[in-house]
This record gives C-alpha cells, structure tokens and sequence, in this order.
C-alpha cells in the first residue's frame, strides 16, 4: 500500500492508503504503485486520481510537485480542488 | 429622586456596552478558533516544500536563480505592512505600525529607497496620516485570506526582484506563536533564504539526502518551487496576521466586558446607597411629623 497525502498551501485534503495513483505530471501522466525508486517530478495541470479505475477519490490539481519516498506519496500541489 | 434616576441610565448604558462586548468576545473567539486552525492547515505545506527545495538546494546552484540572488548593497526594497481592516482589538495595529516604522527607519538609513506595501484599511490610515506615499494597498482581505491573495499581493514584487528592481522584500506581521503571543515580525521575504537541510539527521528527515530521480531536473523543479516558497511564506503571514488579529480582538474585548462589569459594580453600589439614604431619610421626616402631631 502506498501512503499518501495531498497537500494545498490552505491545508491537507487527503491523507490514507491506496493501491495506486495516477497523477498529472508536467509531461503527461505518471502512475505510482508500491516499490517505486525516489522520485520528485513538477506537476502539471489535470487530474489526480487515487485507487483503480472507476474507484477512490480524484482531485483537480494544477502546479507543484509529487515525491516518492519509501512507498509515501506527497502531492503537493498549488491548487487543488475535489473533482 | 433626580440622582438616582440619572444613575439608572448610566447603569443601563454600560450594561448595554458590556453586552456588545461580550458578544464581540464571543465572535472573536470563535473566528480566532478557525484562523488558527487555518494556520496549523498551512503547515504541512510549508514543511514539503521546505523539504524538498533544501533537499534540491546546493549553494553551486545558487546563483542560477534570480530569487537566490544576494544584492551587493540594497538600494531599493519594498516592506509589505499587513493590518486589520477593523479595530477595537487593543494595540494590534499599533504595534504592528510600530515595528514597520522602526523597519522603516532601519531600512532608510541603510540608504535604501522602501517601497510601502498596506493591506488592511488600519495601516492605510496611520500612512495616510503620516503623508507618505504608498507604493501599493489593498483592502479587500478578509477574515479567509486566500492563497490566491497571497500571490497576487507578491508576484508583482518577485517579478521586480528577478529583474533587478527590488534588492529585498520584507513582510511585517504579527506572527501568531499562540493565542497569548503574537509579537509584531519583519521577515525577509526575497532574496529567499534557502531553508536549511535539518543537519542533525533526525527521524523526519531520512528520505532527505537520496538520489531522487528528478524530472525534469533539479534545476527547473527548484525555478518553479521557489516562487511557490515565496507565495507561501506571504500566504502564512496572512493567515498569522488574522489569527493574531482575532485574539487580540478576544483579549481587548474581554477586558471590556471585565472592565464593564467592574464599573456596573460600583454604579449599583451609588444607586443603592442614594436610594436607601432616600428611605431613610423620608421615614424620618414621617415619624418626625407624627411626633409632631402628638406632641
């Protein structure tokens, strides 16, 4: 499980578990699951989907960045917003 | 009776003050509960990106970043002066126009020409006051400043820095320690001070020093998160501000309300004193009259 947490400047919109993320990176999409390598890549503007397709929660993000470390995934983001 | 009655209003006037008072205590309580948890909900923010930029950081990168840049001599710097709009909230405002004069001074003497940034309409009227010419002002703040406030308030400033038309931007808030202390600041806000990568290899900061894989790379990661750092530290002390605002808002007013209390205190006390010296004067005129009667 990959632990997760997404992070506007006004606060914290998400916090927990889940299988998998597929997040808007500045290039295109980027999927994490669990064992990836260190990572911080830019974050474009588009969707953030946490869990499998069709399931779990899904932010509009727009700007920042998203780190791996050791299976926690930090979305950290200049907007975000439930979708 | 003309002293009591003239005693009665002044009692019911400072019992109608005392109950604004108390009610605007009561607003400001629960407006100060939410501002702070507004600032607590910033933090988490602050700390990622501090993480990750001082994880980026090296000083050979430094000078790549026009935010980075070290001004030989500062010539020309702006000081954004947050405020309230409002007031009755004690020596809020007063003391944050306090600690941006003596900026102010600090800073001129130095030989540098300070560009004056107000938010609030308490500022703007101390600078209007004063006669000095602002640079810019706004007043439109309100009790949930936004980021998207925060960098319109400070991206005009870090446009002028990346070109060389500021040598420094300062902010002056009151930086919101706890509800008790709330001690008026001036923070240097460019050029940005790298935060520092926590040297004593604590628990929070294992996943600091790995070979993360950067994309695109460091160099373009740190040129989009710098300004985001800038617009963050400007977002915090409007939330600082607020918060701060809010309880001494919360403590002036309950002094008010104290203070009310203490002088319906003494009031009642007068008016009871006249009204049984009354008493006590009319029975003595009764019996004396019906002695009189007898005699």
């Amino acid at each position: 499980m990959l632990t997760v947490s997404v992070i506007s400047p006004e606060a914290v919109l998400f916090e927990g578990q889940t299988e998998s993320l597929v997040a808007p990176a500045f290039d295109g999409q980027v999927g994490i699951l669990t064992g990836h390598a260190p990572m911080v890549t830019l974050l474009g503007t588009g969707e953030l989907r946490l869990g499998a397709e069709g399931s779990g929660q899904r932010f509009r993000v727009q700007g920042g960045f998203l780190q791996v470390v050791d299976d926690t995934v930090r979305v950290v983001t200049e907007h975000a917003s439930t979708a | 009776m003309a002293k009591g009655r003239e005693l009665k209003g002044r009692i019911k006037s400072v019992e109608n003050t005392r109950k604004i008072t108390r009610t605007m205590e009561m607003v400001a309580t629960s407006k100060m509960k939410r501002a702070q948890d507004r600032v607590v909900a910033a933090r988490p923010y602050a700390t990622a990106l501090a993480d990750v930029i001082s994880s980026l950081y090296s000083p050979d990168l430094a000078e790549r970043f026009p935010l980075l840049r070290q001004p030989a001599e500062r010539r020309h710097v702006a000081l954004i002066v947050l405020t309230s709009n409002r007031g009755l909230a004690g020596a809020f405002n007063a003391n944050l126009i306090k600690e941006a004069r003596s900026r102010l001074v600090e800073l001129e003497r130095g030989g540098a020409q300070v560009d004056v940034h107000v938010v609030g309409k308490k500022g703007l009227g101390y600078f209007k006051y004063v006669g000095r010419a602002l640079a810019s002002q706004r007043t439109d703040v309100g009790d949930r400043p936004s980021a998207a406030t925060a960098a319109e308030i400070v991206d005009g400033l870090m446009a002028d820095y990346a070109a060389g038309r500021l040598d420094g931007v300062y902010v002056t808030y009151s930086k919101f320690n706890s509800a008790l202390s709330t001690p008026p600041t001036t923070q240097q806000v460019l050029p940005v001070t790298p935060p520092e990568a926590k040297a004593g290899a604590g628990t929070s900061d294992a996943g600091l020093q790995r070979n993360y894989l950067l994309y695109p790379d460091a160099e373009t990661i740190l040129s989009e998160l710098l300004p985001s750092y800038v617009r963050n530290a400007i977002y915090r002390a409007l939330v600082e501000n607020e918060a701060g605002f809010q309880s001494a808002q919360r403590t002036a007013m309950k002094n008010a309300t104290d203070n009310a209390g203490d002088i319906l205190n003494v009031l009642r006390r007068t008016y009871n004193r006249a009204r049984q010296a009354q008493i006590t004067q009319e029975i003595a005129e009764i019996v004396g009259g019906a002695s009189a009667l007898q005699g």
